[in-house]
């Protein structure tokens, strides 16, 4: 878990080093599903020392998982405005509260829920971003006009193309896990072999 | 039970976290791009027309903007090389300007096109681009602003972005500045919602002679 907090962190320092940022910020599909996810990973793997170190606030106020995955989707929502975009490159306390939401107020509250959630329930939150990212995408590409003063049209119909291929690999996934049972190709543990 | 009442408590209080963050993210929902959050921020200041700008137009005349005192002034920011947006821009605010009463025409109200590109917007090129839209010289007039430091003041007030693309061309944002009789801005409308802007401005027109 220790190690993990450090890889983590380690991660968080270097996609906060200007020139790192600078360079992943240049392009808007980087931006926005590069160095964006990325820093949700961090938080995602500082978490687990978080939860050992906190664990009665983590079961008190996030007991069924339900107002962290509320949590994170709300953060996830507000960076996909076309408008943060823009202002994280332009007004620094936007950046300083990127690399502090992402990170701490996504990644942290994911681990901790997505844990927790009824598998039903991962499938509707899946199938909800998966609703959102045909939108996006739609909206990015069909869009005439430039939604971001920094990004370029072209770029902004890259990132079009970027939403709807995610969308429908989360689409693929969510087909995959209702037809697919895995314990149909799992080889049966020796524990199980015993029982039968 | 206490610890669900807590979750309860907790996922409210995300939600509310939520709305409060969205609210002021985007201006009170009304900005979600940072053009618009620039819009509504002009029109919030109302910023003056620098009056220390020199002006000249198709007809070679100077003048600063106290030449139109006491008049309401319809500006549009282009340069006549351009070959997309620019003549569009010019034909809709030839299409608001005949939508205007011609009673108020030159006298309540000037239409005003300015060049971001003194180098070649010479007055000659001017008064040729002018006769393109049918604009008469006088209600409305074509100027470029010779001064590189006066033009990037007036640039950098109107929140007008002009970025040269290298090849002789602009990337540039395009909208209908309005200013009123005392040189304030007093709205930033849509160019290609020529009734909406139309009607705008005839309604002020309209209000400000029930006033007198």
């Amino acid at each position: 878990m220790k190690n993990q907090f450090i890889y983590g962190f380690l991660l968080l320092i270097f996609l906060a080093l200007p020139p790192v940022a600078n360079l992943l910020e240049s392009i808007m599909i980087v931006h926005m599903h590069m160095q964006m996810p990325l820093l949700v990973i961090a938080g995602f793997l500082m978490a687990g020392l978080i939860q050992q170190r906190l664990p009665q606030f983590f079961k008190r106020w996030n007991h069924n998982g339900v107002p962290g995955i509320l949590l994170f989707s709300i953060i996830m929502v507000y960076w996909m405005i076309p408008r943060l975009m823009d202002e994280a490159l332009t007004v620094q306390s936007v950046e300083l509260f990127k690399y502090i939401s992402l990170p701490f107020l996504a990644g942290v509250p994911l681990r901790d829920s997505w844990q927790k959630i009824r598998p039903s329930f991962k499938n509707v939150i899946i199938s909800c971003f998966s609703i959102l990212f045909f939108a996006m995408g739609w909206l990015y590409i069909t869009w005439p006009e430039q939604l971001c003063n920094n990004y370029l049209l072209i770029e902004q119909i890259t990132l079009g193309w970027g939403f709807l291929t995610m969308a429908v690999c989360m689409v693929i996934y969510l087909i995959y896990n209702t037809l697919v049972d895995p314990s149909d190709y799992e080889e049966p543990s020796e524990l199980s072999l015993e029982e039968a | 039970m206490i610890r669900n009442r807590q979750t309860l408590f907790a996922a409210f209080l995300v939600l509310l976290f939520g709305c409060a963050l969205f609210y002021i993210g985007t201006d009170g929902f009304k900005a979600y791009t940072a053009e618009t959050a620039r819009v509504i921020q002009l029109t919030d200041d109302k910023p003056e027309f620098p009056a220390n700008v020199t002006l000249e137009d198709s007809n070679e005349r100077t003048y600063s903007i106290s030449e139109f005192e006491g008049k309401y002034i319809f500006i549009t920011f282009m340069y006549t090389s351009c070959v997309d947006e620019c003549p569009l821009l010019e034909m809709n605010m030839g299409r608001v300007y005949d939508s205007i009463p011609s009673e108020y025409m030159g006298e309540e109200i000037v239409f005003l096109s300015i060049s971001f590109d003194p180098e070649r917007d010479d007055p000659a090129t001017l008064d040729m681009y002018k006769n393109h839209f049918s604009a008469d010289g006088e209600t409305w007039r074509m100027a470029r602003i010779n001064d590189q430091v006066e033009l990037a003041a007036l640039l950098e007030t109107y929140g007008v972005i002009v970025i040269p693309d290298g090849d002789g061309d602009f990337a540039h944002n395009s909208a209908f500045y309005l200013v009123d009789q005392t040189g304030h801005l007093l709205d930033i409308i849509d160019y290609k919602n020529v009734e909406l802007a139309a009607n705008e401005v005839v309604e002020i027109l309209e209000n400000e002679e029930g006033a007198q």
